[in-house]
């Protein structure tokens, strides 16, 4: 999983990794974020994982909003940029939707 | 190979059985077998009875009992004294548990429909004839309608977490609990003012306003009993509620307030409170925001005005406003449990939220509480996701701030019936009522016939149960292993609990989690669910081993330590990191950002409303079968004051009918002084249409099928007090 | 030499929310049937539709001089060493006697064992060290049970600083061992005992009789 997702980084590496998400929460379809965010993030922002366990509550929605400005400042930028838009603006849609401050926290799953 | 395995296991479990029924048997006269065994044992050897720890699920609250078991037959239940939640007590329904496994109207066996839905004509099937025949129905519907064109339902259970994980690995969002006819409006409010659901401390609490709940007849363990033991403490409380509730029997001081009109009430008090500056000021300075609105906002709302709206004198207004702020903080207007009542409930526990706001009880001995649970932790289910799947749940967008795992069953419903946006034509449930619970029953009903396949997982047959199409027998709490359930328990303490077998299995029940994890492997879903409950308990107990020694010793894990100085200036779980008093993301949404009164519907002449409540020894529908239960209440009755049944020419007990636009029923009045003259009553869960249900059939009414259902604006949770009925001479 | 036990209840009706936790927890323990019960709670209020303010629990009050056990013509029903007043399931014949006997109305025929019956302060649980299932079950602990003649136990603390009267019945005082908290509103529901005619009543019970009236 790692490895492929460093060769695509590779890829990537040449287009412009920038992708800023603006708009609050909107466009991104926040069930396929849950499975994206499950798939690519948790691996290792888990228990026990190798970074921080994440879950979007661990973040208000200003905060999430902060990390998407700017995703290209992360540690795991590389993996990032592997994302397409569409992927990443529904990550985005997910966490930032089901924040801790959001109307609809997500319930510890 | 498996196969031989599952043949000499169900051989065991045959024998097992074999056990089981004959103490099934007993149950036609319970007393004289287990005089009998008393006998062989010898009376005075305690040693011939065994204690088993489980958690009673006769209700939500989870309380810790001991049971008492003899040759394998539980003889009794006792409260589990270790228990920081109840205290040492098991309410009617928790002592009318042994009832509820040694039932003659359990359902036995998986059961297929015959004859036209709700004829009650059954087949027996064998266990893997119903999961072929689920399984193919749940694989058919998921590729005609997408995976969401199948929707679930579970109740408040230990294992309704499977059913949740069952549906996200078959792919469908359309997850329903029982909440959203409950107390979803008030969670909403709660949480959009405070960021959490506090934790009411009633215990150190010195004035306690209660509006519209019951706290010593619908039990919420601790709070019933802290509420009793405040009393002794001289602590005051005052009552808000159209009926004489033994609540109310027991208050310093009872109103009768107009039914729809306690937003007014409480905005009087804010407007009091603010106007004669009895607020707190460096808490609301620090803590909350929108302050200055919300001063003038409630200037027009005056006790003279309220005095108008709710029928309770302005000058007893004025002084509960200063004897509140004169306790506080350890004063408090209490947050309720149930509060599917009007369309703009959640902007009435809003006004409750806010009066609370104003004292500075936040975080304060005998005020509302940092809610500190114990976080056991999970395992995860990596779901698949379908592309082919709708883009949000089928009753999205018609609330303004669904609670999107909650859902609404009321929406739901209505877009079920519509087939709109997209067709539902599968549903699943589990240990839950709504033919009961949900009002408009004729609209339920419509609901089911919209669908190609039902299933229901029950004890039970309820009325639920009788209008499915396959009717899957469960265990009761008594023989089943249960995941660990984390729990609050007010100022006292949080604490875990969970359950292990008291007795095998009766019959061929079997708990949820064996039922999904079967037919997740028919369905090529096998991996989803490859653990069992022990698994699962181990990766909740990894990070919190010491519960397992706890639950092990005392059958109960409590952390108790202080419960109030927590937050430590920590920011709100708000978009303003503070209390809001003034909702901006409401604003934005286009809702009220603070709450405005509109004035209930006027109540034309010879019109009631009728509103919904609870006894101790009724949990909905859920116990009004039991026998030891059935013997405290045979059926309900209106309750309806004396000056209209004379006008009406009523007599105490004459039989009457109840008509509204949803559905007219026929039951027996109980004339009383403990309702309004305006309001009528009844209680849940009678009236039913299962035949199944031997001791109620044909007893009482269902309020369910006279009730309207309108819903909250805000949170989509069922409505029930917005219904007007005629009452007349049968 | 160990002191005899005197077992009481103390109740703090003010406390009883007419939960019915007792009654039910009662029945099971118990094995009571169906349109029986062993124990109750007596409301004040709701006459004629009225509000029903104060409940109040009560039970057989294993009384010192009882008139059940002076009833039996069969000596199936006697008085305990431990104060408790019990009955022989296999002498009593089931003559109903006791049953008129009782001023409180705290016993049953039992149809299927067809014999009498009431509360015996659970016995069976004091003999495997536990207390009466309404006691234990109760969620606001509206009774408290114990040993009287044990200086240490709760209810003689409270009998030290609490105040405490008896339901009394009109006409013969068999003088209780259920306690309440004066000041609760008690209803007055004890009744003159209604003997049947076909026995000889020992000269004692009407002795007892004509002091009370006399008193």
């Amino acid at each position: 999983m790692v490895k492929r997702l460093s060769i695509l980084a590779i890829v990537m590496a040449f287009l412009v990794v920038s992708i800023g998400v603006t708009m609050a929460g909107e466009g991104g379809n926040a069930r396929k974020g849950k499975y994206l965010f499950r798939k690519t993030c948790r691996s290792c922002h888990m228990a026990d994982g190798s970074a921080k366990e994440l879950s979007p509550v661990s973040k208000t929605q200003a905060d999430w909003q902060v990390v998407f400005d700017d995703i290209s400042k992360l540690q795991c930028k590389d993996e990032w940029a592997a994302l397409s838009e569409k992927d990443t603006k529904d990550i985005y849609s997910y966490l930032y939707g089901h924040a801790f401050d959001s109307p609809s926290p997500a319930k510890c799953k | 190979m498996p196969e031989t395995k599952t043949k000499m296991m169900s051989r065991r479990k045959f024998l097992q059985m074999s056990g089981a029924l004959a103490a099934a048997t007993a149950v036609a006269d319970p007393c004289r077998v287990l005089y009998a065994l008393t006998k062989v044992a010898g009376e005075n050897d305690p040693a011939r009875i065994k204690e088993v720890f489980s958690a009673c699920d006769m209700c939500f609250n989870k309380c810790g009992l001991i049971a008492q078991v003899e040759n394998n037959v539980i003889r009794k239940l006792d409260p589990n004294p270790k228990s920081l939640k109840s205290r040492g007590m098991l309410c009617a329904r928790g002592n009318a548990g042994v009832k509820q496994l040694y039932d003659p109207d359990r359902l036995k066996y998986p059961l297929l429909r015959k004859g036209a839905r709700g004829e009650g004509k059954w087949m027996r099937l064998t266990w893997d004839q119903a999961l072929d025949h689920a399984a193919e129905q749940l694989d058919r519907i998921g590729k005609e309608y997408t995976r969401c064109g199948f929707l679930f339902m579970a109740g408040t259970d230990m294992q309704s977490t499977f059913v949740h994980q069952f549906a996200e690995a078959y792919g469908s969002y359309n997850v329903i609990s029982h909440e959203s006819n409950c107390l979803l409006s008030r969670n909403r409010a709660f949480l959009d003012t405070y960021g959490v659901m506090p934790t009411p401390d009633v215990l150190n609490c010195k004035y306690v306003i209660m509006p519209g709940a019951n706290r010593f007849e619908a039990i919420v363990t601790p709070d019933s009993m802290d509420l009793m033991s405040a009393k002794a403490k001289k602590s005051k409380l005052v009552v808000l509620d159209p009926r004489f509730t033994k609540t109310a029997a027991f208050a310093d001081e009872w109103y009768p307030i107009k039914p729809g009109t306690d937003m007014a009430f409480f905005l009087a008090i804010a407007h009091v409170i603010i106007a004669e500056e009895l607020y707190d000021k460096t808490f609301v300075k620090e803590m909350t925001s929108g302050f200055e609105e919300l001063r003038e906002h409630v200037k027009q709302y005056t006790p003279q005005w309220a005095q108008v709206e709710t029928d309770i004198p302005a000058r007893d207004i004025k002084r509960i406003a200063r004897e509140l702020a004169a306790a506080a903080p350890s004063a408090m207007v209490y947050p309720g449990r149930r509060s599917s009542d009007y369309e703009d409930s959640t902007q009435i526990r809003r006004s409750y939220a806010i009066v609370n706001a104003l004292l500075g009880n936040w975080d304060r001995e005998g005020g509302l509480l940092v809610p500190k649970k114990v976080k056991p932790g999970s395992m995860h289910i990596e779901a698949p996701f379908y592309e082919d799947n709708p883009d949000d749940r089928v009753d999205a967008g018609r609330a303004q701030m669904m609670f999107d795992e909650e859902g609404s069953f009321k929406h739901t419903r209505d877009a079920v019936i519509e087939g709109k946006p997209y067709p539902i034509k599968g549903w699943m449930t589990y240990k839950t009522n709504p033919m009961q619970t949900g009002a408009n029953r004729d609209k339920t009903i419509e609901m089911i016939h919209k669908l190609d396949f039902m299933m229901t997982v029950d004890i039970a047959m309820s009325d639920t149960a009788w209008m499915a199409d396959l009717v899957l027998p469960a265990p009761s709490y008594l023989e089943r292993q249960d995941p660990l359930s984390a729990f609050l328990a007010s100022s006292t303490c949080s604490g875990v609990i969970t359950r292990d077998p008291v007795v095998p299995a009766m019959f061929e029940s079997k708990p949820v989690f064996w039922i999904v994890k079967e037919l997740a492997k028919r369905l090529d879903l096998g991996e989803f669910f490859d653990f069992t409950v022990d698994d699962f308990r181990k990766a909740q107990l990894k990070k919190i081993p010491e519960v397992a020694k706890a639950l092990k010793e005392d059958g109960v894990y409590n952390v108790s330590g202080p419960s109030f100085g927590l937050h430590k200036g920590k920011p709100f779980k708000t978009r303003s990191k503070k209390i809001e008093l003034y909702n901006t993301r409401y604003r934005d949404k286009g809702i009220d950002p603070m709450p405005v009164y509109n004035k209930p519907k006027v109540i034309p002449k010879n019109y009631f409303r009728i509103v919904v409540g609870r006894n101790a020894y009724i949990t909905q529908s859920a116990s009004t079968n039991n026998s030891l239960l059935w013997e405290l209440e045979k059926e309900n009755k209106l309750w309806i004051h004396p000056k209209p049944a004379a006008n009406l020419n009523i007599n105490d007990n004459e039989t009457i009918i109840v008509k509204s636009s949803a559905g007219k029923v026929t039951i027996k009045a109980r004339v009383t002084k403990e309702t309004r003259p305006d309001t009528v009553y009844m209680d849940t869960g009678y009236g039913v249409l299962s035949k199944g249900l031997t001791n109620i059939f044909g007893k009482g009414a269902c309020i369910a099928e006279v009730l309207e259902d309108k819903a909250d604006k805000i949170s989509g949770n069922m409505a029930m007090h917005e219904t007007l009925v005629t009452v007349s001479k049968a | 030499m160990k002191q005899r036990k005197k077992y009481v209840i103390i109740i703090d009706a003010a406390k009883c929310i007419d939960c019915k936790a007792c009654l039910v927890a009662c029945k099971v323990e118990n094995k009571v049937p169906e349109g029986f019960w062993r124990n109750w709670i007596s409301v004040l209020g709701g006459e004629n539709g009225s509000l029903r303010t104060e409940y109040q629990p009560s039970q057989c009050m294993q009384c010192n001089d009882p008139s059940c056990v002076a009833a039996c013509p069969v000596q199936a029903t006697y008085k305990q060493e431990n104060g408790l007043v019990v009955i022989d399931p296999e002498k009593c014949i089931g003559c109903g006697n006791c049953i008129t006997a009782c001023p409180y109305k705290a016993r049953y025929r039992n149809p299927g064992k067809r014999i009498a019956d009431k509360c015996d302060f659970c016995e069976d649980r004091l003999n495997r060290g536990k207390e009466p299932a309404c006691v234990v079950t109760c969620p606001t602990k509206t009774r408290v049970f114990g040993d009287m003649n044990d200086p240490e136990s709760q209810v003689a603390q409270m009998a030290k600083t609490q105040k405490l009267v008896q339901i009394a019945a009109p006409h013969i005082n068999t003088r209780p061992n259920i306690f309440y908290y004066e000041g609760t509103q008690l209803l007055d529901w004890a009744v003159t005992p209604k003997l049947p005619g076909n026995i000889n009543m020992p000269r004692d019970f009407w002795k007892t009789v004509s002091t009370a009236e006399k008193g």
